[in-house]
């Protein structure tokens, strides 16, 4: 090798060093920048690639009866979403064919965006699992909570409904959404390669499930009450109605419903006038059921006295430039007669004789003109024009029931009042709320007492609603008939509410019922079309709260009434089923001695077979409700 | 000078079996991890069911349906107030 190509070798050592040197010197930078200057942004990234983080929806509280049934839950169910741009187009028909939708139309859902996009919200199980195992790319399973009312439209109007998005859009739902909405959780999760979560995974923040909120409401009653409202509505051809059932002692809501329902899991189906709650948002002219307030504000003036008597000026009295009618011409009639027959002009004297001040003060004490303070969203406060605007026509009018709205169950809780003995108990929906207002006194006790008692004439045979009492019970209440207005400011020919308001036992009032039938066509009075409903509700509620019907010697129904043939308790071999009374018979019959665990009915007996006791032998029964 | 020896070559036996315990202890910990998981989940499907087994007892149980069933498949009716006697 010359000395030439020495040189030349050596160059190209040099060259091929330096490159090295070179390479070596820029991967040292590099190392320096990603490990120094770019160290905290990289390991953010490379944290956030292996940490994700989830928000997990917590679900909506339930929805409970004073019995502790469910009336509204939330379940899980699942929803497809996708990442649109990731949807191949030819795979649209297939996934459109297992959503059940048009591909037209799953065609312009995924060309809306190009990230996250909803396909099919709250799909059944069945529905997802067919489109998952399509294994379509960009295709997602959500998981979603969906709220399902299991009494459908009997609970519908007084629950309201929720949205796809979880929100309370109507009634107990929406009014309470704050409360019954869950909080959502934050976990956050550690992943290896293949997805899997790693054992540090945990919550940044747990979900909170929504508080389950309990009503005073009784599912058995709030059926009870819309399937006597339905079938009373059908006989009449009416337009709609409602019904209110109260305990007037702590003023618990037991039963509100409206006719027609809707069906709150599938209310999208309904027109939104239909989801209204009509029992509290609608006022009607509450007719004669005003009358027993007329009388207590008479009686509590001091200027009239049960036995008073006003002469009724035998049906027809001028008052200013209007004339009132009475349907049953009286002339002299005492206090208690004036309810019996519901004269309006014998009301409308009492009530012109007290002046307004006087009845506008009784009404709006027993809750008239002001919410009931249940907190429900939507309701009225009814109409009662202040005692300045009420000349002698508007005082006559009011004290018969017209020129006043109310809702019916502004009507429930001032009839509570009179049951109260004169103390106004603000109605209650939720069972923690019991008990939490005290009382007011709206009128003397002996003056309700009176009252109710004059309302106990106008249910017998000879009085207008002696059609609301069931045997074996006594009613106090009052028929209503009042004409309903219409868009002009007078009166609609041939359109009419028909109303009862009652107590049932009125000795010992336990419950305070209100039902307003809206535009009966086959008869419009009171008595004739709302009282029955009312007779329908009080016979079969009273039974189911254990208030006993009074059973009279002379009770027809009584006689006829038929024993089944019931094989003697001692020959039984089980005494499963039995209740606490007949098990105590059984062994008593036998000589058994007898230890009981609990309440109720007979599900578990030790020994499982008496054939073998003898007498002096333990018995052990476990009994539940 | 021999006895040093094996010393030393004592450590990285150590370190190789002290490895060893710390990959079995991490697998154990991914399989827990897994296991976890699976039993989460397993909660999560309980929990679904139960609430869904709760929705049905309410549906099947409603006054409603039970009144409907017991009038037209057993041809009951509902008592007259006098013939409930409350002992």
């Amino acid at each position: 090798m010359n000395r030439n190509e020495q040189i030349y070798v050596r160059r190209r050592i040099e060259a091929v060093a330096g490159l090295l040197l070179l390479g070596l010197l820029l991967l040292a930078v590099r190392a320096v920048d990603l490990q120094w200057l770019q160290a905290d942004v990289l390991s953010a990234k490379a944290e956030k690639q292996r940490y994700r983080e989830y928000t997990i929806m917590a679900p909506r509280g339930p929805i409970l009866d004073s019995q502790g049934r469910t009336l509204a839950e939330s379940v899980e169910i699942p929803s497809i979403a996708a990442i649109a741009d990731e949807v191949p187009v030819e795979r649209v028909g297939a996934l459109a064919k297992a959503l059940g939708l048009s591909a037209s139309k799953l065609k312009r859902k995924l060309r809306k965006r190009k990230g996250f996009v909803w396909l099919a919200r709250q799909v059944p199980p069945s529905v997802a699992e067919k489109v998952m195992a399509l294994n379509i790319p960009g295709i997602r399973r959500e998981q979603e909570w969906r709220r399902y009312q299991p009494l459908g439209p009997e609970t519908g109007h007084l629950l309201g409904f929720v949205g796809i998005d979880g929100r309370g859009l109507e009634g107990v739902e929406r009014t309470w959404n704050d409360t019954l909405t869950g909080k959502p959780g934050l976990r956050q999760v550690r992943r290896d390669a293949r997805g899997h979560s790693l054992p540090d995974s945990g919550w940044i923040r747990p979900p909170v499930p929504g508080k389950a909120m309990t009503l005073t409401l009784d599912a058995s009653i709030q059926s009870l009450a819309y399937a006597a409202l339905a079938e009373g509505v059908r006989e009449q051809r009416a337009k709609g109605g409602s019904v209110v059932v109260m305990r007037p002692k702590d003023g618990a809501i037991l039963a509100m419903v409206n006719w027609p329902g809707y069906n709150p899991n599938n209310y999208r189906h309904f027109h939104p006038g239909e989801w209204r709650n009509r029992a509290i948002t609608d006022v009607f002219e509450p007719g004669s059921t005003m009358k027993p307030f007329t009388v207590a504000a008479a009686l509590e003036s001091g200027r009239w006295q049960p036995d008073s008597r006003v002469f009724c000026e035998n049906g027809s009295m001028r008052v200013a430039d209007y004339t009132i009618h009475d349907d049953h011409k009286a002339g002299w009639l005492d206090i208690t007669g004036i309810l019996v027959h519901s004269s309006n002009i014998g009301a409308a004297k009492l009530a012109m004789d007290i002046g307004p001040e006087a009845l506008y003060d009784t009404l709006s004490r027993a809750g008239f003109g002001s919410r009931s303070g249940t907190g429900l969203s939507g309701e009225s406060h009814g109409i009662v024009l202040p005692p300045d605007r009420w000349g002698p026509v508007e005082t006559a009018n009011i004290a018969f029931g017209q020129g006043i709205a109310v809702t019916p169950l502004q009507l429930a809780a001032a009839f509570s009042v009179l049951a109260n003995a004169g103390e106004h108990v603000a109605p209650v929906l939720f069972a923690d709320q019991l008990g939490k207002q005290p009382p007011e006194r709206v009128m003397k006790a002996k003056i309700a007492r009176q009252v109710v008692r004059m309302m106990e004439y106008a249910t017998s045979k000879d009085g207008t609603g002696w059609k609301a009492v069931p045997a074996g019970y006594s009613v106090a209440g009052k028929t209503g008939t009042a004409q309903k207005p219409n868009s002009r400011g007078g009166y609609s020919k041939g359109k009419y509410n028909a109303v009862f308001a009652g107590l049932v036992p009125a000795d010992d009032p336990q419950l305070a019922i209100v039902v307003v039938v809206d535009e009966p066509k086959k008869s419009i009075y009171g008595g004739q079309v709302a009282a029955p409903i009312f007779r329908h509700i009080a016979e079969s509620v009273l039974p189911y709260l254990g208030v006993s019907a009074r059973i009279e010697n002379d009770e027809p129904e009584w006689k006829t009434l038929e024993v089944a043939d019931v094989a003697s308790l001692a020959a039984a071999e089980s005494v499963n089923g039995m209740s606490m009374r007949e098990v105590r018979r059984f062994a008593a019959s036998r000589g058994l001695r007898l230890r009981v665990h609990g309440s109720g009915w007979v599900i578990r007996q030790k020994p499982a077979s008496t054939n073998g006791l003898e007498h002096g032998d333990m018995l052990e029964v476990w009994l539940n409700e | 000078m021999r006895g040093w020896f094996k010393l030393w070559m004592m450590l990285p036996l150590c370190i190789a079996v002290l490895a060893a315990g710390q990959i079995w202890l991490s697998h154990l910990r991914y399989e827990m991890s897994l296991e976890t998981q699976r039993l989460v989940a397993k909660q999560k499907d309980i929990q679904r069911e139960s609430s869904k087994l709760r929705l049905e007892a309410a549906s099947l149980t409603r006054p409603e349906r039970l009144r409907q069933y017991a009038n037209s498949k057993l041809g009951m009716a509902p008592p007259k107030p006098m013939q409930v006697v409350h002992l």
